[in-house]
């Protein structure tokens, strides 16, 4: 799993799904991420470790390559507009429901 | 795992379910090119809601349900409570 940083996550976000335009799906999970970076040991000795409320963990794999990054409060507004890009840029393959708007619209009219 | 017909019902129900544990709550996409669908889930490891689409009008309400999940998870505690829902 290749931890990135946000940039260069949405770099690499953009190759997959151009990768799998002709075939295959691409996965993206978001959650929200404490940062630890240890798991927690069974006999309950927690080192000191200060859970943060502020960041979250976005993964994206095309079922074979896996690329991860974490944003935090700080970076969030900037990289969510050039997500919120990316995705609509690139979930374009869905159908178009035109004739379905159209025929409400002229029933709202009238 | 109920699936869901229509926005408005997944929308509502996947927020409560965040809002009601943040931490254990996850948001999983998938689309698929070649057979132009997306699939959005929302989990809480215990009940898992699913909502699928093949129509273009739904990326956008899709991408913007994403982008405010990550916005309250990425809020600091005392806010989440001041959130706008559609």
């Amino acid at each position: 799993m290749v931890l990135l940083e946000s940039e260069q996550f949405l770099t690499e976000l953009t190759r997959l799904f151009q990768k799998c335009r002709s075939s295959g799906s691409v996965f993206i999970t978001l959650k929200k991420y404490d940062g630890r970076t240890k798991p927690i040991p069974r006999k309950g000795f927690v080192e000191g470790f200060e859970p943060s409320d502020n960041k979250c963990l976005l993964r994206a794999t095309d079922g074979k390559k896996k690329i991860s990054t974490v944003v935090s409060s700080k970076e969030v507004n900037k990289f969510q507009m050039a997500y919120s890009n990316l995705l609509r840029a690139n979930m374009d393959g869905l159908k178009k429901r035109d004739k379905k708007s159209k025929n409400k619209k002229s029933k709202a009219t009238q | 795992m109920p699936q869901y017909q229509t926005w408005e019902e997944f929308s509502r129900v996947a927020e409560k379910l965040y809002l009601a544990d943040p931490v254990k709550a996850c948001v999983v996409l998938k689309y698929r090119h070649s057979d132009g669908n997306l699939c959005i889930k929302v989990t809480d490891d215990l009940v898992c809601l699913v909502y699928r689409t093949d129509q273009a009008q739904d990326v956008k309400k899709i991408e913007k349900f994403h982008s405010q999940l990550m916005r309250l998870m990425v809020a600091k505690e005392s806010r989440s409570a001041a959130m706008e829902t559609d």
